[in-house]
């Protein structure tokens, strides 16, 4: 089984990579995706007069401040135009997906924060009446059980806290757990860079491959931005079981076969 | 500058006149981080222990 998550940002090719899954499906292979929406969320979200809002840690990674309009926004992007429009690339393509949140069936569960530690020109707060959390539980049964019977998963944050509530999470680590939950053997991290860089954004400076033992280093000493958080999801994919996780590019054709014939950065 | 009492040491901190609420700050007595929940009157309490943010 492979885990493929394909990000937001702009320049993915999702028709290459919906070409791609189609020609693995008629393969043989069993493949869940986990999708992203972000550059089109802060598109809707300036559209409708509620620009987004990014917010930084102490450890310097950053993520949207989700209050609840920007939760309905990110509902309406993320369950909707993104999760409907890959699942009928999909459908023309002779694959039959099924697109589901992470609320659906209580796919993914965590605790939502109570509050959450941010840092503002170089003041540390504390912000409460976010909808964030992370994903602690994944519902395998629901999972395994659209597989047996011949679907495709598409599946996109939000997910759902023990209230109930809706909560932002993020995707590369929701897919991450989901990896590990499902027993997979490889993961696939898609995004608009051909994977880490060692001097970004060169990209004829790509990492090709480390070492688990070195993950931690190498994320102190190349990752930027987001890369930050593909490598931390990399680390608990790994340190929880799933073998390999790899780092592509989903701007051109065939990004899951690259990806999975080594192109990229491969971590394992 | 006003000056509050650490609520954890009674240690006194001196505080700028521009602090946020939900600001930390940290006891320079005792170290312990202090969460600023009123600026007018100015008031802190124990800062939660929070995780980082890590949502999309």
């Amino acid at each position: 089984m492979l885990i493929v998550k394909v990000g937001g940002s702009l320049g993915i090719d999702y028709d290459a990579v919906c070409d791609d899954m189609a020609a693995l499906v008629k393969a043989g292979e069993q493949l869940v995706l986990i999708h992203g929406g972000s550059a089109q969320t802060n598109a809707v979200a300036e559209a409708l007069g509620h620009p987004p809002q990014f917010v930084t840690s102490p450890s310097g990674y950053t993520s949207r401040l989700t209050d609840r309009r920007t939760l309905e926004i990110f509902q309406m992007v993320y369950c909707g135009q993104m999760n409907k429009g890959i699942v009928e690339r999909l459908q023309q393509r002779g694959v039959n997906a099924l697109g589901l949140s992470g609320m659906d069936g209580r796919l993914w569960q965590g605790p939502r924060k109570q509050a959450i530690k941010v840092v503002e020109n170089g003041r540390t707060r504390i912000l409460r009446d976010t909808y964030t959390g992370i994903v602690e539980t994944v519902n395998t049964n629901l999972i395994t059980s659209l597989l047996t019977s011949g679907y495709t998963p598409v599946l996109t944050p939000p997910a759902l806290s023990a209230a109930g509530e809706a909560i932002n999470v993020d995707g590369d680590r929701a897919a991450a757990a989901t990896a590990v939950a499902l027993h997979a053997d490889t993961l696939i991290i898609l995004s608009n860079v051909p994977g880490v860089l060692q001097t970004f954004p060169d990209e004829a400076s790509l990492i090709p491959a480390i070492q688990l033992n070195d993950l931690e280093t190498m994320a102190e000493a190349y990752a930027h931005g987001r890369m930050r958080i593909k490598l931390l999801a990399a680390s608990e994919a790994l340190h929880a079981g799933v073998r390999r996780v790899i780092i592509g590019d989903a701007r051109s054709q065939r990004p899951i076969r690259r990806a999975l014939e080594g192109q990229g950065t491969t971590i394992a | 500058m006003t000056t509050v009492i650490c609520v954890e040491c009674d240690g006194e901190l001196e505080m700028t006149d521009d602090v946020l609420v939900g600001e930390i700050v940290e006891c320079p007595d005792c170290g312990v981080e202090l969460e600023v929940t009123s600026v007018s009157p100015l008031t802190i309490e124990l800062a939660p222990e929070v995780e980082e943010d890590w949502g999309e």
